[in-house]
């Protein structure tokens, strides 16, 4: 372990209680996207409710800092075990299904009162509007090329093709993590959105537009999502070498 | 004002399944904004005193619909599948609605329950979207009301959201107070 005035010369690592800093491992999440210190700062002060954040990820990166980095500082690594460590503890106690209350580590958080109530008014103003607007009928939004009249282009791709994908896209695909409850799980529509952000002109397979590591769902999702794509035309497949490639279908030359 | 404009419109409309913004219809029948919005009166009162469609303002913009009266043998023709949406998911919209743009965090403080299931089923209905990130720790999403929210309580845009029990102003509503509005 470094003396500490060697630590007092790196000032980035030394917080003003000169305590070390935990290594910049960054947390990703739909309720937390930022540094563990601040997540561990967030959860002490109970502004984040930890169950909204899985934690098996960032144990990971912890692991992968420590296996990975050229030269572990065993200050820096310990302050993010004990980070990580209160991290775990506060979350076990959250999910331990007993009647005993979670241990008062720190000031107890204010209970909130609800104010729903003053929205009552405007939420039967809302149901009132809803049902005057069921009386009227507008013409219904076009939901696209019928799928039995206008045939959608495979190329040379055929369906084995398509199911050979699939097959490669799961060996490369991680087993699923623990879900934190009631996590929502994307649709079908958003996970076709975000692969037509992704989806350019250049060849690709699966694999290369999903955001790296993804599970075994992630991937069957991927894949219904991007037949899905093929059978409205918004994606376009071919096959090079046995290995199924999609990208953005060619602006069609006809009238 | 040229009838054919007063036409022309209509059949813009006819043919748009959603609802058009004045600049559109305007720059589609080589009229000014004010050429075709008075058009547009004149359609509306034609469609009033015949016809089984009226002009409605809704989400924005200007749409051809159906009139009320026909509504039972018209539902009884389409036999249409509408959802209601249930008291916890009108909460959140309300809440969405009212003090947009808000986190799944702030709508909990509110509603003093958790929130994820109905703003997944709000996103997925398209009555909600993600409209960015908070600039706070942990940056959460930012949430608030789509077109659709709009059309579907048949709203012209936010400002004619009713005010809440407490007084404060619809979210749209940028109507400065005159001395008329004082208690």
């Amino acid at each position: 372990m470094a003396p500490r005035r060697e630590l007092a010369t790196a000032e980035e690592r030394v917080t003003a209680l000169g305590v070390v800093a935990p290594p910049p491992i960054q947390v990703e999440s739909p309720r937390f996207t930022g540094s563990l210190a601040t997540l561990f700062l967030c959860v002490r002060e109970r502004r984040i409710d930890l169950r909204d954040v899985p934690l098996t990820p960032i144990c990971e990166a912890y692991l992968r800092y420590l296996i990975e980095s050229p030269k572990t500082d065993f200050d820096e690594a310990a302050a993010a075990l004990l980070a990580l460590a209160y991290l775990l503890e506060r979350k076990a106690w959250i999910l331990l299904p007993t009647e005993e209350p979670e241990p008062e580590l720190d000031d107890p958080a204010e209970l909130i009162e609800p104010t729903t109530h003053l929205f009552q008014g405007a939420i039967e103003t809302l149901r009132h509007r809803e049902e005057e607007r069921a009386r009227v009928f507008f013409r219904p939004a076009d939901a696209g090329p019928d799928p039995y009249e206008v045939p959608y282009v495979l190329r040379s791709a055929s369906v084995c093709d398509l199911a050979r994908a699939l097959q490669r896209l799961l060996a490369r695909a991680n087993p699923e993590p623990m879900a934190p409850p009631a996590r929502p799980r994307r649709s079908l529509a958003e996970q076709m959105k975000a692969i037509l952000r992704v989806l350019d002109d250049q060849w690709r397979n699966l694999a290369e537009l999903l955001p790296q590591p993804f599970t075994r769902v992630d991937a069957v999702f991927a894949f219904l999502a991007m037949l899905e794509l093929l059978r409205l035309g918004q994606a376009a497949v071919r096959v090079t070498d046995r290995e199924a490639l999609f990208a953005r279908p060619a602006p069609d030359p006809t009238p | 004002m040229n009838p054919s404009a007063v036409d022309l419109l209509e059949a813009l409309l006819f043919v748009s399944d959603a609802p058009a913004k004045l600049e559109q219809l305007a720059r589609a029948a080589g009229l000014t904004v004010g050429q075709a919005e008075q058009a547009l009166e004149l359609l509306s009162q034609r469609l009033e005193r015949q016809g089984g469609l009226q002009l409605v303002r809704i989400a924005e913009g200007y749409q051809l619909c159906t009139k009320p009266e026909f509504a039972e043998r018209i539902a009884d023709f389409l036999k249409p599948q509408r959802q209601r949406l249930s008291r916890s998911l009108m909460e959140v919209l309300a809440i969405v609605a009212y003090r947009q743009p808000v986190t799944a965090a702030e709508i909990e403080e509110i509603r003093g329950v958790q929130s994820d299931y109905g703003i997944h089923s709000l996103l997925e209905r398209r009555l909600i979207q993600e409209v960015g990130r908070k600039a706070a720790p942990g940056r959460p999403v930012l949430y608030g009301t789509t077109q659709q929210f709009l059309h579907h309580f048949g709203l012209k845009d936010l400002s004619e959201l009713p005010r809440l029990t407490d007084g404060s102003a619809p979210p749209g509503d940028a109507r400065l107070p005159t001395l008329f509005d004082r208690d």
